[in-house]
């Protein structure tokens, strides 16, 4: 469905609501995904999904309801139903202790930024070719591919009975990751790439640092590491994974005002990390596939989260502000468009960093495989290490690591541990969640080192 | 808009597909209630409804779904276009195990089904949950009600024709209040297994007075408590953990998709190898393991499954050996194919999508740790020198391939010399899975036991979220690793 009918078709849902008398906010998510599945070196699954979702949020004094309908795109009766529901809904809801915000856009924006018909017409034999380029020769009867490939294309759009004015995005985005393992010895390595568009792809890349990590896997040592502490660095995957952690439990408002963030009110303004660390919320950065407008349709810009290890605020959506007394950040958005700004370190591939002479052992952990929060007000996050770690010993040689565990507390990571971090920043995202289509990437350094991280549990076998 | 999914499928059949699938959800509803400090964040009604379309051609899987009913034909042409191109990179054609081909109707045992309850009552019951747990002392309180109805059709070209209607609902409460050193300590309850039906019947005020009751005063109690304490000694899990360390150790563990490496690029894959079924000690004689998806009353009991194979109750660890896996047809077939010999006697009707627009996979049934003989939770701390009792998860973590994990728990308890003497916090334990199974020395008797459920797990790509249940006693292990 077209840009011009989606839009026509929420302004008639619009009148609809209207008319009814109520107020409410309209959300026209389409989605067209390709998944590419491979497992034991064949296409496991190869499927595609198209869906229609229409969210509906009604507000009234000090009320709220939702209604959200998976939908034939063309079924305007059922939709028209889901607000009736919503509307039927908000009778029974008992009233909240602040008046929620019901969006108010004040102008029309229409973003394609990060929108590649390439990507939309990209066909099944394209993606099975270009992981075939990434991967080709290093397949054999021991080792196997795995991986996904996903692709697809999203069209938001959402509009309030407050004024005809909709916001309108199209975005296209491809996630690679590729693993290719042995299946007798257990081992895996990894390759990723995460695009808005599909001249980004490069097959190239994928492969230069499959055949670098395969060599590797197929001709050094393996070894149990003793637990203790390390010098680790991390790849991007680990560095965006931690980052995922810190915007859960510890700059979003919301969080902190219900008493599950490891930093305070009061932590504005002081330094509580590394002078190393920036992060910069970037809405202009397209390889973050950012959302220009946010939902309430506010204008979004570039701005600073943690300044040189200074915490310089929270992150408040409308929802926290309304209810705690904040003022919106215009950050109601899916994702945000992080960017954790580069050290001064010129390498960014693990391949040119292994060469360099070192004054010490370094463990570099490209992946955290299940990371989890222990203790959210001590931020204290656990996860092991995945996909091809490697033990760099300071005399040169290079042994394969089992896959450890590390269960470390972020503002001492990126606090005093915080060693350096390459100046190439490379994004790091996904592509499909649990419940649809999810684009968003963090840009992050292509490495990080930090010392006198902890082994706890080291694995006696790949 | 009435299709007529058999024609379309035997369309797919005529030209060449070796099989072909189709579930139909006319329509799947969630209600989602959600109140944090008495206000309703979340007052949600979700409706989804489509179709998804699974065929095998030339030995490869192709799938379409869609939202749109007006040219159903369209995403049977794109199912069938998918698996020609992935037919282009095949190692070992797919083939499906034999079942038997089933016709019937499931319907999941609900009393008063929760859609029929009027929203004020619904809105009435939370608002008193909310009283219960509005208490001195309590800082952040939560309350959730979930509730899901679905229809399923299902039809397949061997001539299945099966349909479910299921109807589900996960209500928790959840309190929390900061330490002396700031630290945030909760605890939750979620309603198990309380009878043989799960509907509004569930949402007896009396029952949730009580563990109201009980988790305010737990949280005061944590509050106030020493840290756990560090070093090696006995855990004693009861089920409100327990059924974690089954899910994520054992019932992953043994999915068969992931022991054959087709989760290898996402959720891992497994330590566990085809030739361990039969002889692998995978814990201590007292355990025994199944996948029982004839349970009465449970999210992981469900009919049959989406290959269309029968619901089943099958032993997985027996006496300590491992002897069976969650299994669907497909890996059935090819684990037996991989190995030459027959490890595993037809599918065990564990395939499971979690909507129509999902690909099934090995999802887990009700992964049960059968009742022991060593009494009452009070018989084991009785017989306990040195350890913690652990209920809630709080946190987990866990290996690749299943082989080691980290759980956090709500509250602890610390035992000494056969005694409980009272609450301790910040309670962490970690371990090497068949170490940790190995050193199993008690398992409580069906006193102990109770039906969890899980309403949200995680697996696949496109990422799928599952409902299941586990059927656990209390169990004690010795030598393990405690502390943060």
């Amino acid at each position: 469905m077209a840009s011009d009918q989606i839009i026509s078709k929420l302004r008639t849902l619009r009148e609809y609501a209207l008319s009814k008398g109520a107020r409410v906010h309209l959300e026209w998510t389409t989605e067209d995904s390709r998944l590419v599945r491979f497992a034991n070196s064949a296409v496991s699954l190869n499927t595609t999904e198209r869906l229609t979702i229409l969210d509906v949020s009604v507000y009234g004094d000090d009320r709220h309801a939702s209604t959200q309908l998976i939908v034939d795109e063309n079924d305007l009766a059922t939709m028209k139903m889901a607000i009736d529901k919503a509307i039927e809904m908000l009778d029974f809801v008992a009233p909240l202790t602040y008046q929620p915000t019901l969006p108010v856009i004040e102008k029309t924006t229409i973003s394609e930024e990060v929108y590649d018909p390439e990507i939309e017409a990209l066909s099944s034999e394209e993606i099975i070719a270009f992981v075939n380029e990434a991967t080709n020769g290093l397949e054999t009867d021991d080792i196997v591919l795995s991986g996904n490939f996903s692709s697809g294309v999203a069209m938001y759009a959402s509009i309030s009975t407050e004024t005809p004015e909709v916001i309108f995005s199209r975005k296209t985005d491809i996630g690679v990751t590729l693993v290719l393992s042995s299946i007798r010895r257990k081992w895996e390595v990894i390759a990723e790439q995460f695009v808005g568009f599909k001249c980004d792809l490069d097959a190239k890349a994928l492969r230069d640092r499959f055949t670098w990590l395969v060599d590797l896997y197929m001709t050094k040592p393996e070894e149990r590491l003793p637990e203790g502490p390390y010098c680790v660095v991390l790849g991007p995957a680990a560095i965006a994974e931690y980052l995922g952690f810190l915007g859960w439990i510890g700059y979003s408002a919301a969080t902190m005002k219900r008493g599950f963030s490891m930093f305070k009110e009061d932590d504005i303004g002081k330094k509580v990390m590394s002078e190393q660390f920036t992060l910069i919320e970037d809405p202009t950065v397209l390889a973050t596939l950012p959302t220009p407008v946010d939902a309430f349709g506010r204008e979004r810009a570039k701005s600073a989260i943690f300044d040189r290890g200074v915490l310089k605020g929270f992150i408040w959506q409308q929802q926290a502000a309304d209810e705690f007394g904040g003022t919106p950040t215009g950050h109601d958005v899916p994702h945000l468009s992080l960017v954790l700004q580069g050290g001064d370190v010129d390498t960014a591939l693990i391949q040119d960093f292994a060469k360099l002479p070192r004054d010490r052992d370094i463990l570099y952990v490209p992946y955290l495989h299940y990371a989890n929060i222990v203790n959210p007000t001590e931020g204290l996050i656990t996860g092991v290490s995945r996909f091809g770690a490697l033990y760099l010993k300071r005399d040169g040689t290079i042994t394969l690591p089992y896959n450890v565990r590390f269960t470390e507390r972020l503002d001492e990571l990126f606090g005093d541990k915080l060693v350096w971090m390459s100046r190439e920043l490379v994004p790091y995202g996904s592509s499909s969640h649990y419940f649809g289509r999810d684009q968003y990437a963090a840009l992050v350094p292509a490495l990080a080192c930090f010392d006198d991280v902890s082994v706890e549990i080291s694995n006696e076998s790949f | 808009m009435t299709v007529d999914w058999k024609s379309q499928i035997k369309g797919l059949t005529e030209r060449g597909a070796e099989y072909a699938d189709v579930r139909y959800y006319p329509k799947q509803e969630e209600d989602l209630k959600f109140m944090w400090n008495g206000n309703f964040l979340a007052f949600n009604r979700s409706e989804e409804s489509g179709f998804g379309v699974r065929v095998l051609v030339d030995g490869a899987w192709g799938f379409a779904a869609s939202s749109n009913m007006s040219s159903p034909a369209e995403t049977f042409d794109r199912a069938f276009a998918n698996a020609k191109a992935a037919a282009t990179r095949v190692k070992r054609p797919i083939r499906l195990a034999d079942k038997e081909v089933l016709s019937g109707r499931f319907e999941s045992p609900c009393a008063i089904d929760p859609f029929e309850v009027p929203m004020a009552e619904q809105v009435a019951l939370m608002r008193d949950l909310d009283s219960y747990i509005n208490q001195k002392g309590i800082m952040q309180r939560r309350v959730m009600l979930s509730t899901v109805r679905k229809t399923i059709q299902y039809y397949d070209s061997e001539g299945a024709e099966i349909e479910k209607h299921i109807v589900e609902i996960f209500p928790t409460i959840h309190v929390a209040s900061f330490d002396d050193v700031g630290m945030m300590q909760g605890r939750k309850y979620r309603a198990p297994r309380l009878a043989d039906s799960r509907g509004w019947e569930t949402m007896d005020r009396e029952h949730w007075k009580n563990e109201a009751e009980r988790i305010v005063s737990e949280v005061r109690q944590l509050v106030e408590s020493p840290k756990c304490p560090e070093g090696i000694m006995s855990v004693i899990l009861l089920p409100e953990i327990m059924y974690l360390q089954v899910h994520e150790t054992i019932g992953h563990a043994l999915e068969l998709d992931r022991i054959l490496g087709y989760e290898l690029s996402y959720a891992g894959g497994s330590f566990v190898r085809l030739d361990d079924f039969g002889s692998l000690q995978y814990g201590s004689p007292k355990l025994n393991a199944r996948a029982d998806a004839t349970l009465i009353n449970s999210p992981g009991s469900f009919g049959f499954d989406d290959d269309g194979v029968a619901a089943q109750n099958r032993m997985i660890i027996k006496d300590g050996i491992l002897v069976g896996a969650i299994t669907s047809r497909q890996m059935v077939a090819e684990a037996n194919e991989r190995t030459g010999r027959k490890i595993f006697d037809g599918s065990g009707g564990t395939c499971r999508a979690c909507a129509f627009y999902r690909f099934p996979i090995e999802r887990m049934t009700n992964i049960n740790v059968d009742p022991g003989h060593d009494g009452t939770l009070e018989d084991i701390i009785s017989n306990t020198q040195r350890g913690v009792i652990l209920a809630g998860d709080k946190s987990w973590s866990i290996g690749s391939n299943r082989e080691q994990f980290h759980f956090s728990t709500d509250i602890g308890w610390y035992v000494e010399d056969g005694e409980c003497k009272g609450v301790i916090k910040d309670c962490a334990y970690s371990g090497k899975t068949l170490e940790f199974y190995r050193s199993l020395t008690a398992v409580g008797d069906e006193s102990t036991w109770e039906v969890q459920y899980v309403d949200n797990c995680g697996k696949g790509a496109p990422g799928q979220t599952m409902q299941l249940g586990h059927g656990v006693p209390v169990c004690r292990f010795d030598n393990v690793k405690v502390g943060e």
